[in-house]
């Protein structure tokens, strides 16, 4: 989706990828890249929490003007409160803290 | 916690599921448009490539490979109105609440806020991962994309990996 980004964004239309990962962003260099440290498939929070929501979808369309250069990657500030990892077709939380 | 490190997770997935080795895209550097208008008055549309289905359409393949089927989805969609389909990471989130993934109701107050201008008549859902000919998107699916959003007037691409 990051090369669907990067030829978008060459045809005229500004995009901001909301990433779950950095590094897979990292390599792929969208034009602009807002990295929130939740489980994949939590990019924009948990289900029913509105303000994360609406934070995260915030904090990703201010990239469209305060970005200045091609590939800028922002961490957005607030991280997941539980461990988790990558779990394919399984759950990501792996343990509580 | 520190972030997960994916390449290195992915490759092992694959691997194990019979999959041909990833070649992961590297880029040095990246192209920027910048808008000339404010936020306010720009159209913005959503994509999700987590595998996200209306009710009413086929299931995405849970398990696809080169899938480059885009599905258009109306502003005005009931957000309960999804099924997910994609073996490849835990929607059991996104399965009770599909702004978790593609936060349609969360834009659509956005634009009813005037923080956005508008959002987009059609969103979308599709180029889901693992898809190895790349040289298809840059050249059929990805410039077919772009032309849909032109059609459409969009000025910015709210786009979420899964």
């Amino acid at each position: 989706m990051g090369l669907v980004c990067r030829l978008l964004e060459e045809h005229g239309i500004a995009t901001v990828y909301v990433a779950t990962g950095r590094d897979l962003t990292a390599l792929v260099k969208p034009p602009r890249a807002l990295f929130v440290n939740h489980p994949m498939g939590n990019n924009f929070g948990r289900a029913g929490d509105t303000a994360t929501q609406t934070d995260i979808v915030r904090a990703a369309l201010a990239m469209i003007d305060s970005a200045e250069r091609g590939g800028e990657l922002i961490d957005y500030p607030t991280t997941w409160s539980e461990k988790f990892s990558f779990a394919p077709g399984g759950k990501a939380i792996a343990a509580t803290s | 916690m520190k972030s997960i490190r994916y390449v290195d997770a992915l490759n092992d997935h694959y691997t194990a599921m019979g999959n041909p080795p990833y070649r992961w895209t590297v880029n040095e550097s990246a192209p920027l448009h910048r808008l000339d208008k404010p936020l306010a008055e720009c159209t913005v549309s959503l994509l999700t490539s987590g595998g996200v289905s209306q009710c009413s359409r086929p299931a995405f393949n849970a398990d696809a490979r080169n899938d480059h089927r885009l599905d258009a989805i109306d502003r005005d969609v009931n957000a309960t109105d999804f099924q997910i389909h994609d073996s490849y990471y835990d929607h059991s989130d996104a399965d009770n609440d599909i702004n978790c993934i593609f936060p349609v109701e969360r834009l659509r107050e956005l634009a009813a806020l005037g923080e956005i201008g508008k959002v987009s008549d059609r969103l979308w859902s599709g180029f889901m991962g693992r898809i190895y000919n790349r040289s298809k998107v840059l050249e059929e699916s990805g410039p077919a994309f772009a032309a849909a959003l032109r059609e459409d007037g969009v000025d910015i691409l709210l786009a979420a990996p899964s």
